[in-house]
């Protein structure tokens, strides 16, 4: 339920983080940039919030990481979308669309 | 310890594995950062502090990160508690309903449970108490199951058994105490000094038995029951080392036993056998034929009770044959062997059962009941999830919720239901009391609470998962005006429905259990016992043992008492006898059966001896019990030691020994023809073991011509309790060390005899009434949603056209539909079940056609009113205004 604004983003940032990692399995630096290039760095959240982001959709059982090594041979923790993930995303993004495009007409009307 | 050590030890490891991980993400994170910010032409210490910057406080960060893998699970459990409880509260009027209803069904096991589990699922509070067996000597073909043993079969089995790890002796018999404010009777049980060794039982207060108690000459010692210690001591602590006296010796108490169930009967006091004059003569001790012992042992570890049963019968074999004087062909002499826990817990199985899954039942139907409201209230609450569905709350999250809901309602229900239990727990003690020495071991412990918040949470889960699963994917549609119509209101409608079918059923196969027992208990009621108990008062009166040594002062003794007694004014007869009927003592021991010989039929030795339950009488005990002579005369005091024997016999005697032949003036002998008693008269039968016993061989001899009356029995013309302490007088005027007991009136006497099936009919009785009451309240739930979902259909039929007795008959018939499925259930079910409960009933078949119609009757009338109410209110809809309402 979300009350405060903090909550609202949160759960934006959420859909975010699960919308990237459904294109591909990545580290948290590169879902920071991907976030970054996407909205054309609308959302300008720390980089550092990406972190209890990820922690929480992992407990949540929406994604799922393990360590492997990075382009440039460094030990990375890399994160991946469960079907569980795939699943809520789906529902996220159609109750998503479907409000905002009650909410427009409402706006539009009168 | 090192449980709590070795978790403690694996967080630490997995905390410390977290924050390495942490540490070298954020790290990663950071560098990849910096290179970003050298490759757009930073140095390298400016591209760390960008990357810092542009990262936010790494700590802080970090602390989050530590948040989120600490409290996840618990802070969303309490978020789900306290949002639940906001919203029970809001709702005071279901929220109460719910729990009062739950707090009875889980109470109502609770309560039940204990009783199953103190009495027969508990271990026995002995050492081992798995081991210990009781041995039975039995004399089956003359129709004896309990033969005792005597001193030398004892030593027999002790010396040559190979299966047991010891055997102890116990019997109890009843002397006199002095010491206190009046002589007192007291029931002592004479155990050998091994007893409670093998029993393995620790004293409360002193010490047990030593060897040395038992020695030939040894200074008697007394243990007092736990019992006994608290009744008539008061508890006090200082009683180790008073003495006593009794049998005209002192005897010193040295130990106080611990609250244990008693068997093979209450005993007050114990004393070893040294201590016991009957057991202690060097005659009894010689005597292969003196029964009197009961048989305590503890099998060998590893020894089965099959094995041990064969070991000892080879003993009784070898003793069969080598004493064929003590064991005749026509006894059938063979032993018996018995776990303690059964012997203990046997009677009291059905009934607890029985009554457990009454309980059962019922909370199954609090269950639906809450489940039932919890639906009626998803459906209002509709729009309220549909609104949280679409801010993020997925539809897990929302069955969290609403499951903790559920289980808040359960745990709540629980906690008053075990105060209601715990209320209730001293009555059911006394009622199981009746059925089991364990009865004191019942009680609210530590296991019972587990029991109830087990059932709690489980109840919880079975309502709250119902609805919880009723829950659309999508809700959001529901955000629609006008969505009452939806799909899943009316799957909704059909699981209220289902749940009503399911009360019904379950309510007429509770109804059915006590309606059944209720008929029994008429019957029961209706038996003619015989005899007339208005009025009479009884009390037995034990002389001191020691003091009467013959025969001949224990007909004084009767006979000066009945002559005090009658000369009082208000007493209109008074009598001795051996025994009452329903006398509890004889329904606790049975028959006093005594062989005998008809003359002219000598005895066969094929066949079983006759046996007769043999009474001893004064002249007016009949004419004040109001036995009815048939035939023949009664006593009178023409009757006395220097006449011919005489003696009276019971109607089923005579046909049985008899048949049409008049058995008056023929004789018979319990002396192998030494000495001849003459049959004068024949009275009716009484029911002498119980009201559903038929009546026993009964015969009665004189006081005069023999002893052993130990019962006054005084018909009043006032009310007896008024006489009472006049008839004490009395007593104690005759000799002031007779002891009285068990004063009471015959009425009360009767009235105790049934009180087993009473108090069974009363508890069932009691879970059918609340069956019933829950299953109205459900019924008139649904039938009043039904009306209000329908009112726009209703208005439109009105309108068109339709009369308002017609749309109370479209509404009914609804309800009823649902109302007679469930009696076809209930029917099926209850016929299944009842078979189980035919060992409590007497005189009914489990199948019992008129107790079925009643209650199927009943039941359908209590559900067509729950229907009727509510649906009246579908004549009353004003068309006009349902139809603009929309």
């Amino acid at each position: 339920m979300a009350k405060t604004k903090s909550d609202l983003l949160q759960g934006t940032l959420d859909m975010l983080i699960l919308k990237t990692l459904a294109l591909e399995t990545m580290h948290g630096w590169g879902i920071s940039q991907r976030i970054q290039q996407i909205s054309s760095g609308v959302l300008n959240v720390n980089q550092g919030s990406l972190y209890p982001a990820l922690y929480r959709l992992e407990e949540q059982g929406w994604i799922t990481s393990e360590w492997g090594s990075s382009e440039n041979n460094r030990q990375a923790k890399y994160y991946r979308l469960t079907r569980a993930g795939r699943k809520q995303l789906d529902e996220e993004t159609a109750n998503w669309q479907r409000l905002s495009a009650a909410i427009e007409q409402v706006l539009q009307a009168g | 310890m090192p449980s709590s050590l070795a978790r403690s030890l694996r967080t630490l490891f997995r905390i410390k594995r977290t924050e390495r991980e942490m540490e070298r993400e954020m790290s990663f994170h950071l560098e990849m950062e910096t290179e970003k910010n050298m490759r757009r032409g930073m140095s390298r210490e400016e591209a760390r502090l960008a990357a810092l910057r542009s990262f936010g406080g790494v700590e802080r960060v970090k602390d989050e990160c530590r948040d989120v893998k600490r409290n996840r699970p618990l802070e969303t459990l309490w978020q789900d508690a306290r949002f639940g409880a906001r919203m029970l509260r809001r709702n005071p009027g279901f929220t109460l309903l719910a729990v009062l209803t739950l707090s009875l069904g889980i109470g109502a096991n609770t309560a039940i449970f204990s009783v199953v589990y103190g009495v027969l699922l508990r271990p026995l509070p002995y050492q081992q108490g798995g081991r210990l067996v009781v041995l039975r000597q039995q004399a089956p073909l003359a129709r004896n199951n309990n033969l005792y043993f005597s001193v030398k079969e004892i030593d027999d089995y002790r010396a040559q058994n190979r299966a047991l790890a010891d055997l102890a002796e116990h019997h109890s018999m009843a002397f006199t105490l002095f010491g206190g404010p009046e002589p007192e009777r007291i029931q002592a049980a004479v155990v050998s000094a091994n007893f409670f060794e093998l029993m393995g039982v620790m004293p409360l207060l002193g010490r047990t038995f030593a060897p040395s108690d038992e020695a030939h000459g040894a200074e008697a010692v007394l243990i007092l029951s736990h019992q006994y210690w608290r009744r008539s001591h008061k508890g006090d602590p200082n009683i180790v080392g008073r003495v006593f006296r009794m049998n005209d010796r002192p005897h010193t108490v040295v130990g106080v036993l611990p609250p244990l169930p008693q068997y093979p009967n209450e005993n007050d006091v114990y004393m070893p056998t040294s201590a016991c004059p009957t057991r202690s003569s060097e005659r009894f001790i010689a005597n292969r034929n003196a029964r009197m012992m009961s048989v305590f042992a503890r099998l060998k570890a590893g020894v089965s009770e099959e094995q041990a049963l064969a070991d000892l019968s080879t003993i009784a074999g070898r003793m069969k044959e080598a004493y064929p004087d003590a064991y005749p062909a026509n006894l059938g002499f063979s032993l018996r062997l018995a776990s303690l826990h059964k012997e203990l817990t046997e009677r009291a199985q059905p009934t607890f059962l029985v009554l457990l899954c009454a309980a059962g039942l019922v909370l199954l139907l609090a269950c639906a009941n809450t489940a039932n409201l919890t639906l009626a209230r998803l459906m209002r609450r509709e729009r309220e999830l549909a609104v949280r569905s679409a801010l993020g709350a997925t539809r897990g999250r929302l069955m969290r919720q609403l499951l903790t809901e559920s289980a808040l309602l359960a745990l709540a229900g629980g906690a008053l239901g075990a105060l209601l239990a715990a209320w209730s727990i001293r009555l059911l003690v006394r009622f199981a009391a009746r059925f089991t020495p364990r009865a004191d071991e019942i009680s609210l412990d530590n296991t019972a609470l587990l029991f109830t918040l087990v059932v709690s949470v489980a109840t919880g889960l079975v309502f709250g998962l119902l609805p919880a699963l009723s829950l659309r994917r999508n809700l959001v549609p529901s955000l629609k005006e006008g969505s009452g119509q939806s799909a899943v209101s009316a799957g909704r409608q059909r699981l209220r429905s289902a749940l009503v079918v399911a009360q019904v059923a379950v309510s007429f196969v509770l109804l059915i259990g006590a309606g059944l027992m209720l008929r029994s208990l008429l019957k029961l009621q209706e038996v003619g016992p015989g005899f007339d108990p208005e009025r009479v008062l009884v009390m037995r009166v034990t002389a001191n043992w020691s003091k009467y040594t013959t025969g001949q002062q224990y007909r004084d003794l009767s006979l000066r008492l009945i002559e005090r007694a009658q000369a009082l004014p208000g007493v209109l007869s008074a009598a001795m006898a051996s025994t009452y009927p329903l006398n509890p003592f004889g329904l606790a021991n049975g028959p006093n059966n005594v062989n005998f010989q008809i003359e002219g039929r000598p005895p066969n030795p094929n066949e079983p001896t006759p046996q007769v339950d043999y009474r001893v009488a004064s002249a007016d005990y009949f004419r004040t019990i109001r036995l009815p002579l048939l035939s023949g005369r009664l006593f009178t005091e023409a009757d006395d030691a220097q006449a011919p024997w005489v003696a009276i016999i019971n109607q089923t005697l005579a046909r049985h020994r008899w048949g049409d032949e008049d058995p008056l003036n023929k004789r018979i002998s319990f002396d192998q023809g030494r000495n001849w008693v003459t049959i004068v008269g024949v009275v009716g039968d009484v029911r002498q073991y119980g009201l559903n016993q038929e009546p026993t061989d009964e015969l009665y001899r004189p006081v005069r011509q023999t002893s052993g009356a130990g019962n006054l029995l005084v018909r009043t013309a006032v009310a007896p309790a008024v006489m009472a302490p006049q008839l004490r007088q009395v007593v104690y005027s005759v000799d002031p060390e007779n002891a009285i007991d068990q004063m009471q009136t015959l009425v009360s006497v009767r009235h105790e005899s049934i009180a087993s099936p009473r108090l069974t009919t009363v508890l069932l009785g009691l879970f059918a009434a609340l069956a019933l009451l829950v299953t109205a309240a459900g019924i008139a739930g649904v039938m009043a949603l039904t009306v209000s979902q329908r009112t726009h259909e209703i208005g439109i039929r009105m309108a068109l056209g339709a009369s308002a007795s017609g749309a109370l008959r479209l509404v009914l018939r609804q309800g009823l539909t649902l109302v007679l499925i469930g009696l076809a259930l209930g029917v099926a079910g209850a016929f299944a079940l009842t078979r189980l409960m035919s060992t409590l009933l007497f005189a009914v078949e489990p199948t019992d056609p008129l107790t079925w119609l009643a209650v199927a009757a009943a039941l359908a009338a209590v559900a067509a009113l729950a229907c009727f109410v509510p649906a009246r209110r579908a004549t009353l809809i004003d068309p006009l205004t349902s139809l603009r309402s929309e």
